[in-house]
């Protein structure tokens, strides 16, 4: 099994005739991905690979069956996008999207506790099944099949650690980005909890980085909670203090959220912390091995 | 996005925060008139978008219009942690009873905006975190509800206020969480708030940051966010559309990705140091690409650059044209390295192979940080 998706999971991609939904929409159903439909106000009734557009969300629910909803929409109406798919009964939210204003993340959050909706993001590269199907952005020739979770705060960097794991014949059970804004709608903590229960997966990794004290929140329930072993990679060893990394949340400031004490903190709950990203490979297989 | 210190003022002037009465100055000779209107003594403010202005010396008080002129000079000269000071604001000087803390803030675990009170004001509140936690006052804020009155009269009450002092300062405390929230506002802080010998609450200093996300909501601010950035080449950067931080190092950095460049950046100071950081984004193109790398070579003295892309959002063969056109336009001498993998990746090595960049396939930037480094060797033999 794999969390959050199945094989066969049903997906509505907002944004769809934009350049990016459009793209990437191609790439998933090459990937294996069961695209229902699409959503882009004013162009219902056209179709993007075959696949069917319409206006709304209601009016997809009224053909299709729907399990997940997939965001390329720009910033400024990816919340109503989300609204829309929550109030429409959508259950699992991929908001890709970047530069989501974080006051609109926020309410998006709160809806999605009241709605009991998953929200995966703001910005984030989705969730993939490897071999199966994947709801984002993610390359699929970068990941394999296998019992590795894999939560991740960066895209490309997950990227780069799959396809390490994959080059030693590691592979991962379901991969997901969790996005990196200082608000995201689901924790690493959140996360963690679904691999601890899921039974295909033997061992998660976390990359995580520096701002947040998301990595700090989550060593605690390692310590109390998790039984199945955790190897983590923290970026941003080097970054000085009160700059931004790019990511709106990748910031040391205010003397939270350092590489340092995200290491420290983790080691203490019983994690494996590898110094270098190519170094997680190495770990997980010295774990893998004595455990089989 | 941070911004001034009288702008955030005359923001909260109109949620009826009370403010001195003061005005900005740009010259020695405003500032005068300024202080001649309000009345001395007067403070004089540098107006910097960093913090720790106080302890750089970037507050002064004048008790004549002699050295109202002098000490605007001198701060009008100075430059705060990177920052020229390009304006002063002149306000009347408070005669202070006692100084609290105010602060709207966002906690990202909790995923909610989270209120803070504390009768220390004057200190940096992580000080009073640190030494008097006990002295802190907080609550969440639902986001869908907001603060309510009753809650903001709670908070004030645990500072020990009552009667009509409680009902102003929880209107002071209500007002400024309209302020964090009207303008999308990462953080909205009044330390202190003076009360004043007659007993009135006044915002003696102001700071607000505003999410550069959100700016889109608010051209009544006039304010574009890459102006705001003092290193000119951070500021460029902004324009095109990619995150570029300056750093003090010879080694030219583009990757997509924030997390992907920070850890090529840790890895890279093992051996060698970076001039830089630089994440693309999601929204590679041609133009965007080659406008990164110019952008990275103005910095002169460079060593190498080293590239690090992976096709996911990204189409990576179209960045790669951005990049060869640069080459070969600029007539590139210092080696570049680069790393792609993913989506049209054969294509992408081509175009980059195609104007004599080393091409690494391997996944692990480690291995392609290790080549860079022994090309650089080998040009130093």
């Amino acid at each position: 099994m794999s969390i959050l998706v199945k094989a066969d999971t049903k997906v509505v991609v907002h944004g769809i005739t934009g350049r990016i939904g459009n793209r990437q929409t191609r790439l998933m159903l090459d990937y294996g991905t069961k695209i229902s439909a699409g959503v882009t106000p004013g162009r219902g009734g056209e179709e993007v690979w075959g696949v069917p557009v319409y206006d709304s969300v209601s009016e997809v629910i009224e053909e299709h069956s729907i399990d997940a909803s997939l965001v390329f929409v720009p910033a400024p109406f990816a919340k109503d996008t989300c609204f829309e798919a929550m109030e429409a009964g959508v259950k699992l939210i991929v908001l890709i999207t970047e530069h989501v204003p974080v006051h609109d993340a926020m309410e998006i959050r709160a809806m999605a506790n009241a709605e009991e909706a998953v929200v995966i993001g703001p910005t984030t590269p989705g969730i993939i099944y490897p071999g199966k199907m994947k709801i984002g952005i993610m390359p699929g020739n970068m990941f394999c099949p296998g019992n590795v979770g894999l939560i991740s705060r960066s895209g490309t960097l997950t990227y780069e650690i799959a396809g390490n794991l994959c080059d030693m014949g590691i592979g991962q059970s379901t991969a997901v980005g969790m996005g990196a804004d200082p608000v995201v709608c689901t924790s690493l903590t959140q996360l963690l909890h679904m691999f601890e229960e899921d039974e295909e997966t033997h061992l998660v990794v976390i990359v995580g980085e520096v701002g947040g004290t998301e990595e700090e929140k989550a060593a605690q329930y390692i310590k109390r909670e998790m039984k199945k072993p955790v190897v983590a990679y923290i970026a941003g060893q080097s970054v000085p203090p009160g700059k931004r990394m790019g990511h709106a949340g990748a910031i040391v400031e205010r003397g939270m959220g350092s590489a340092q004490s995200k290491v420290r903190v983790l080691k203490e709950a019983g994690v494996k912390v590898a110094e270098r990203p190519t170094e997680v490979s190495e770990l997980v297989k010295s774990i893998l091995r004595r455990g089989l | 996005m941070r911004i001034h210190e009288y702008e955030a003022k005359k923001l909260f002037r109109e949620f009826k925060i009370p403010i001195p009465r003061g005005g900005l100055a740009t010259s020695p000779g405003e500032a005068h008139r300024v202080a001649e209107e309000i009345g001395l003594p007067v403070t004089i403010k540098a107006q910097v978008l960093v913090g720790g202005r106080g302890k750089a010396g970037g507050i002064k008080f004048a008790e004549d219009l002699g050295e109202v002129r002098e000490l605007s000079c001198e701060l009008l000269d100075m430059d705060i942690k990177g920052y020229k000071v390009e304006s002063i604001l002149v306000e009347e000087k408070l005669e202070i009873e006692r100084e609290l803390y105010l602060g709207v803030t966002i906690d990202g675990s909790r995923g909610c905006p989270i209120v803070m009170v504390s009768s220390e004001g004057g200190v940096e509140i992580e000080e009073t975190a640190r030494n008097c936690p006990e002295k802190i006052f907080s609550r969440e804020v639902k986001p869908s509800q907001g603060l309510r009155a009753y809650q903001a009269r709670k908070l004030a009450k645990k500072l020990g206020f009552k009667g009509k002092p409680m009902l102003q300062l929880a209107g002071v405390i209500s007002s400024l969480y309209q302020v964090f929230k009207s303008y999308d506002a990462l953080m909205a802080e009044i330390n202190p708030l003076v009360m004043t010998r007659r007993e009135d609450l006044i915002a003696a200093d102001g700071v607000l940051e505003i999410d550069d996300s959100a700016l889109f909501r608010h051209p009544e601010l006039g304010i574009e966010a890459q102006d705001r950035i003092p290193d000119e080449l951070e500021r460029e950067a902004r324009k095109i559309g990619v995150s570029y931080v300056n750093m003090d190092g010879d080694i030219g950095l583009i990757c997509s990705g924030a997390g992907l460049g920070m850890a090529t950046m840790d890895m890279i100071r093992e051996k060698m140091k970076p001039a830089n950081f630089l994440e693309t984004g999601g929204g590679m193109t041609r133009e965007l690409m080659a406008g990164a790398l110019r952008v990275v070579l103005k910095k002169g003295n460079l060593k190498a650059v080293f590239i690090n892309i992976y096709g996911g959002i990204n189409p990576i063969h179209e960045g790669a044209k951005g990049i060869a056109d640069v080459v070969r336009e600029e007539n590139v001498k210092i080696p570049i390295v680069a790393k792609a993998l993913g989506n049209l990746q054969e294509e992408t090595w081509e175009t980059l192979q195609g104007v004599g960049i080393k091409v690494v396939k391997e996944t692990q930037t480690a291995r392609a940080i290790e080549q860079l480094f022994r090309t650089l060797e080998k040009g130093c033999g």
